[in-house]
């Protein structure tokens, strides 16, 4: 909804909702869009753990917000 | 040998084959749906005042709704009779004025269902079960009305399990979930006079659902030992998401009438529970949920660095109800012993109910 305003935008969700991500993305009228996917879970993560998981994505996050 | 009972004489592999085919359209939670036809959907529509086409319910962000039509199919296939269609339609209605289903709570890992509360004459016209196995299986109106809103769910709206229904582990009321209130053992008023309506109307109630808790407690007379254990099924730390949660407990008629011969009303019932569904600040902390997400205002530890106060810090025994009034009461099951239930209600409620009145035909 950002990219239809004109905003770059990245979706992240953990591997478990990749199907479901899928899904609303098809509903909303753009099958194939890219997520950025990361280890589930996360809610209970301890904030040194939640900084190595953004690590190892954000370059992907920086790939797809740069994206022509 | 006994002569061949009356049956009628039925090719049962075209009948097996079609129900194959709904099973491989996806269009079935898992047990077989009865066949529809144009003639079928019309002898249900005729049962209502509504146009086809009118909107029940809509999920914007799905840009999906579900039309009478669109109701009445499932109602059909989920083996409703015709004239269970009224109660249908007013379950929409209760379901949008609810207001979770909108905002896609089926969709969520919680898991809940919607739970129907049926009152009124209707129930005795179409043969809606309020005593024994209340929960449980064995009534056609009961089973096919709750099932109707879960095949409108997966066939109108698309919420299949595991693609755009994430829940983590569901639960038992997503195959159907409707009872009827117990109103001729109830020593009260039955639960929709209690909210305005006339007796001779009918109505239903829409609740989000997360667990049926049972009470054992055959043992006492003493209203305020079998408030008390009520009281600490409604408090398990367990269903503390959020702050507070709320409840519907469906007392047995032997609980219903334990209480009334004491005194008292449902309003005492509700104050007890109420003031005594409560937690130590110790046992919120045992499990990290003594404090609330500042973001969120979901409950976890005080030790996490997004923790802020809840908003009753400054006690320690700690309320899970966030006012006397986000406990219902109603009276469901057999009067054969001492049982009862909390229907676990998922919010911090505190609201009138959500019920929608049934149009008569």
């Amino acid at each position: 909804m950002l990219e239809q305003a004109g905003v770059p935008a990245v979706s992240l969700c953990t591997d478990a909702f990749v199907v479901p991500a899928r899904a609303m993305a098809d509903v909303l009228g753009h099958p194939g869009f890219e997520f950025v996917t990361i280890p589930h879970p996360i809610a209970s993560l301890t904030p040194a753990e939640i900084e190595a998981t953004v690590q190892q994505v954000v370059s992907d996050v920086v790939r797809i917000l740069t994206k022509p | 040998m006994s002569a061949a009972p009356d049956l009628p004489v039925v090719d049962a592999e075209e009948i097996r084959g079609l129900l194959e085919d709904y099973y491989a359209r996806g269009w079935t939670d898992g047990l077989p749906v009865m066949p529809v036809t144009e003639s079928v959907l019309a002898g249900f529509l005729a049962q209502t005042s509504r146009d086809p086409d009118e909107v029940l319910l809509d999920m914007p962000h799905l840009d999906r709704a579900c039309t009478v039509r669109l109701a009445a199919i499932n109602a059909a296939m989920a083996g409703c009779r015709p004239e269970y269609f009224p109660v249908v339609v007013a379950a929409w209605s209760a379901l949008k004025a609810e207001g979770y289903v909108p905002r896609a709570i089926w969709q969520s890992t919680t898991g809940t269902a919607s739970i129907l509360l049926v009152n009124g004459p209707i129930r005795e016209r179409i043969g809606l079960n309020s005593r024994s196995n209340v929960f449980g299986s064995g009534f056609r109106a009961n089973a096919t009305i709750g099932r109707a809103i879960r095949l409108t769910a997966i066939n109108a709206f698309g919420l299949r399990p595991g693609e755009l229904d994430q829940g983590t582990q569901g639960n038992p009321a997503k195959y159907s979930a409707c009872i009827a209130e117990n109103e001729e053992e109830s020593p009260w008023p039955p639960f929709h006079v209690e909210h305005g309506f006339e007796p001779q109307a009918s109505t239903v109630t829409a609740m989000t659902m997360r667990s049926v808790a049972h009470i054992e407690a055959r043992h006492t007379q003493v209203p305020e030992q079998l408030a008390l254990d009520i009281a600490g099924t409604v408090a398990r730390t367990g269903a503390l998401i959020h702050e507070t949660i709320s409840a519907c407990i469906a007392l047995g008629p032997e609980h219903a009438a334990l209480f009334s011969r004491a005194g008292w009303g449902k309003d005492d019932v509700r104050r007890f529970v109420y003031e005594h569904a409560v937690n130590s600040r110790a046992a919120l902390a045992a499990v990290g949920k003594d404090a609330v997400s500042g973001k969120t205002r979901w409950r976890l530890s005080s030790a996490h660095a997004e923790s802020v106060p809840d908003s009753t810090a400054d006690h320690d025994a700690v309320k899970v109800l966030n006012s006397e009034r986000a406990v219902e009461i109603i009276v469901a099951g057999a009067h054969n012993a001492g049982v009862s239930a909390v229907i676990e209600t998922f919010g911090p409620r505190g609201g009138p109910p959500a019920i929608a009145p049934i149009e008569s035909s």
